[in-house]
């Protein structure tokens, strides 16, 4: 019965609150539910034949984990790797996962009523893809990502989208 | 079925156990089979067994199992209680096996989660014929051997406790149930079973509990009434019964002449009620019983003659309990990891950099490591020892096997076994089972000729395999062999040219042409049999041993048999690999797959037009794979004056790689890929080094 109190608890402050991070001139943010913890960076063992954004492996006390970089992820620049260089390990569904991101900012509480729905961008904006809202906190605005999208491979979705709309525009001229 | 009642814990227990009693049996009978009879151990034995059975799926409520356990029991109780001895005992032996192999597949069955709906009614029909055909044998041949007679009409002549002690004492229970209690009876043997432990002796009534749903009624009337023998208080055989749904338990302490005297009186007008209740059935049970049947009862010994050989079936529980516990394999494997963790912990602490400061005093300092290294290296053993089970059981299967094709095929064949203490790893066993069940039935049906042709052929008309167990290497070999009549090499390899696998130019060894049965779809055998001959053998006999890293090499001698040798690793979760490096990235590879490190000239590469690379070493061409290229390793050049060449073979198949650097040989834990990643070929898991990082593991048969 604690235990449930307990986890119940635990889920009500952790509502709301958010890990930032920057990566490029962006701040961005992911729920604190899913952050397992923050490591520094370590040796990657490349693995052959995968996305560029999927830097390797990394050994976190015993279990191998792939580690993916943030900044490639949103075709951002590629940067070196230096000392405030973070690995945020994140657990998505059971999948553990580390994010390579240049520099963490702080946790944040962004109430729901803060969050606007992203603006339609144009296209040809990566990191559109996995941002599900825009929090408001003070006068800056963090953009919250869906680690789901982040980790899943939809290059192909994408593809398929763009196929789809590049369709709907035909139609709509014929 | 079992479903009705709360059976999910005792359901593994019970697979667990029934599984086994079957494998013992079936152990036992194929032993005895060329036997003149079986003794009277065996007999007791068999009929402990199918006691025991019977008992455990009355209580999981698998009816089919009962039902044939029960007739066979009957049978078993009839020889042991008459001894005819003139039983076809060739005829009792195929029995036996049908029931043990009827109850193995239904087991199957409710270990995958599907109702054990087999059929039993033939069995039972053939069990019933031969249980009448042996009763009139005796009844013709020897009236003087006939079953005691009025086995259950005089309860006061024949309850005579097995063992007694001065410490022993007599119980009467009477238990009476709540009226709305389902299942009573069920209730009632869970509480004799409970005091099966403590007890000397037992008996009860009604009798037949398990196999009559009435008798539910019947206790719920009359009550449940026991009678027992232990050396134990009231009180703790208060504790030991299931009190829930039980109205009222009294229990009296009698003395042993008042034991011996049975249920009292009114309890034998109770059984009088329990006829007048019960079904047609029952009555005609009871008139069959009267035709001098006996009926096997649960721990109800009869006074016999003396010197009439008896053993008890109590008797089994006084032996010693096993020192065995189970264990959750799951709860193994993460022990296993575990302890791989451990020592590559160590070697993170003993080989740690910091510790590489000129000067620094560590004497003290190894010594502690080595102390750990020595116990970590323990460890490892003990959890990889308890992994290893002896193959025996799996080659007792064989037996049974062996005797019932050779049976069906009117072959006379032998099957020696030998090495069969050979341990492997748990997982190994599991998987080795059906394609090593293939290869024999293969033998006995294609490779052992008819009586006839073997007679024909000059040779001893009861042929021989030879299965064979042996370590060798960090492999463990399992090696049948049959003196058949071989494989036909032409046949083969006219087949294979049927079927397009093979150009006509090129000429073949004869372990490359006997390789070809391996294939799908390949049998030479013009006619299907029962048993096998369809194709579908020996692919998967090759497939499900890759699975565990084996592989399959037949040798064969027309007119003289055949060899298959399966070669399978001990074990699959710790390897033996070299530990390489290919520019910046670390790889390893398991160290029976290296035949050898070479140094190569720039002169001896071979570019083909077709873009493949070849090298020569000595006399051979053999291909070069330049993982380099191949994985994109940063800042890598291939330069065959400045690198080594690795030679690794797999399945006989050779293939060159350049690496930069050597760094050594270690135990290494396989670790699957992540499955984020995509399957790269050529790299069949990663592991963690001494130095905490992650190197890939390179799979050989992936490169060629």
């Amino acid at each position: 019965m604690s235990d449930i109190i307990e986890d119940m608890l635990e889920e009500d402050t952790q509502k709301g609150m958010y890990m930032t991070f920057r990566s490029g001139k962006e701040c961005f943010g992911i729920a604190i539910k899913y952050v397992n913890e923050i490591i520094g960076i370590q040796n990657i063992t490349a693995i052959p034949e995968a996305e560029e954004y999927i830097k390797g492996l990394i050994n976190l006390r015993g279990k191998i984990i792939p580690v993916i970089d943030i900044r490639l992820r949103f075709k951002q620049e590629p940067l070196q790797y230096n000392d405030r260089t973070c690995i945020i390990v994140i657990d998505v569904q059971s999948t553990v996962i580390g994010l390579i991101v240049e520099k963490i900012e702080e946790v944040v509480t962004i109430q729901d009523e803060d969050i606007d729905p992203p603006p339609k961008l144009v296209h040809g904006n990566a990191m559109n893809k996995y941002v599900w809202g825009l929090g408001k906190v003070g006068e800056a605005v963090k953009l919250l990502i869906d680690p789901d999208r982040l980790i899943k491979d939809e290059d192909l979705e994408f593809m398929e989208e763009a196929a789809e709309e590049a369709q709907a525009e035909e139609d709509a001229e014929s | 079925m079992g479903q009705d009642f709360n059976t999910e814990g005792m359901l593994d227990i019970f697979l667990f156990e029934s599984g086994q009693l079957i494998e013992k049996l079936d152990e036992l009978v194929i032993e005895k089979k060329d036997a003149e009879a079986f003794d009277s151990d065996d007999i007791n034995e068999i009929f402990r067994v199918m006691h025991t059975i019977k008992g455990s799926s009355g209580i999981m409520m698998f009816e089919n199992i009962t039902k044939v356990s029960h007739k066979l029991e009957d049978i078993f109780y009839y020889i042991r209680e008459s001894q005819p001895d003139n039983i076809p005992h060739k005829e009792l032996v195929g029995y036996v096996l049908d029931v043990s192999g009827f109850i193995a597949g239904e087991l199957d069955k409710i270990r995958d989660g599907e109702e054990p709906d087999g059929d039993q009614s033939e069995i039972m029909k053939n069990l019933e014929r031969f249980l009448k055909e042996i009763k009139n044998e005796i009844e013709k041949d020897d009236k003087k051997e006939l079953p005691p007679e009025n086995v259950y009409v005089a309860p006061t002549q024949f309850y005579i406790p097995p063992v007694s002690t001065e410490n022993s004492h007599f119980y009467k229970i009477h238990m009476t149930y709540r009226p709305d209690t389902m299942m009573s009876n069920v209730r009632a043997y869970a509480a004799t079973y409970a005091l099966k432990e403590v007890a000397e002796d037992l008996l009860f009534t009604p009798e037949d509990i398990l196999t009559n749903e009435e008798s539910a009624d019947v206790i719920l009337k009359e009550g449940f009434k026991m009678l027992l023998q232990a050396q134990c208080s009231k009180d703790e055989i208060l504790g030991m019964i299931d009190s829930s749904e039980v109205e009222k338990i009294d229990i009296f302490e009698c003395t042993a002449k008042e034991y011996q005297l049975g249920f009292d009186s009114s309890s034998d007008e109770n059984n009088m009620i329990i006829d007048l209740t019960s079904s047609v059935d029952e009555i005609e049970k009871k008139a069959e019983q009267e035709k001098k049947e006996p009926k096997p009862g649960d721990y109800v010994i009869k006074s016999k003659e003396v010197g009439k050989a008896k053993k008890l079936a109590k008797n089994e529980n006084k032996q010693p309990k096993q020192a065995f516990i189970s264990i959750n394999v799951e709860k193994m494997d993460q022990l296993l990891d575990l302890i791989g963790e451990i020592v590559i912990a160590e070697a993170v602490v003993s080989q740690n950099p910091d510790l590489k400061v000129p000067g620094l005093e560590l004497s003290n300092f190894n010594k502690a490591t080595a102390q750990l290294m020595k116990i970590t290296s323990d460890l490892q053993e003990v959890i990889m020892s308890m992994r290893m089970m002896p193959l025996n059981g799996t080659f007792q299967k064989m037996n049974r096997i062996v005797f019932d094709s050779a049976r069906k095929l009117d072959k006379d064949i032998e099957l020696v076994i030998s090495g069969e203490n050979t341990e492997v790893d748990k997982n190994i066993i599991e998987n080795i089972s059906d394609p090593l069940m293939h290869i024999i039935r293969n033998s006995v049906d294609h490779g052992i000729e008819t009586k006839e042709d073997r007679i024909a052929a000059g040779k001893d008309p009861k042929g021989v395999i030879k299965l064979t167990a042996k370590n060798e290497g960090g492999k463990v070999l399992i090696v049948v062999e049959d003196d058949g009549q071989g494989l036909n090499k032409d046949k083969i390899l006219a087949k294979a040219r049927k079927n397009g696998l093979i150009s006509k130019d090129i000429e073949y060894s004869d372990k490359e042409i006997f390789q070809f049965i391996t294939l799908p779809g390949f049998s030479t055998k013009e006619k299907v049999t029962e048993l096998s001959g369809r194709g579908v053998g020996m692919d998967v006999v090759v497939k499900n041993l890759g699975n565990i890293g084996g592989t399959l090499e037949i040798d064969s001698v027309q007119g003289k048999g055949s060899t298959m040798t399966l070669k399978i690793p001990l074990t699959l979760a710790i390897i033996t690999g070299i530990v390489l490096k290919i520019g910046s990235s670390t790889f390893v590879v398991e160290t029976n797959a290296v035949k050898e490190f070479v140094r190569v000239s720039e002169g001896t590469i071979i570019d083909n037009p077709t873009g493949d690379t070849a090298v020569r070493i000595r006399d051979e061409i053999l291909p070069l794979v330049n993982l380099g290229e191949k994985y994109k390793i940063e800042g890598y050049e291939m330069d065959p004056e400045r690198d080594i060449m690795a030679v690794l073979e797999h399945e006989g198949k050779k293939v060159c790689v350049f690496i930069s650097s050597l760094i050594g040989e270690q135990e290494i834990v396989v670790k699957p890929i992540p499955d984020y990643f995509k399957k790269v070929q050529g790299i069949s898991g990663c592991t963690q080094l001494g130095d905490g990082s992650v190197a890939l593991i390179l799979d050989v048969g992936g490169l060629i």
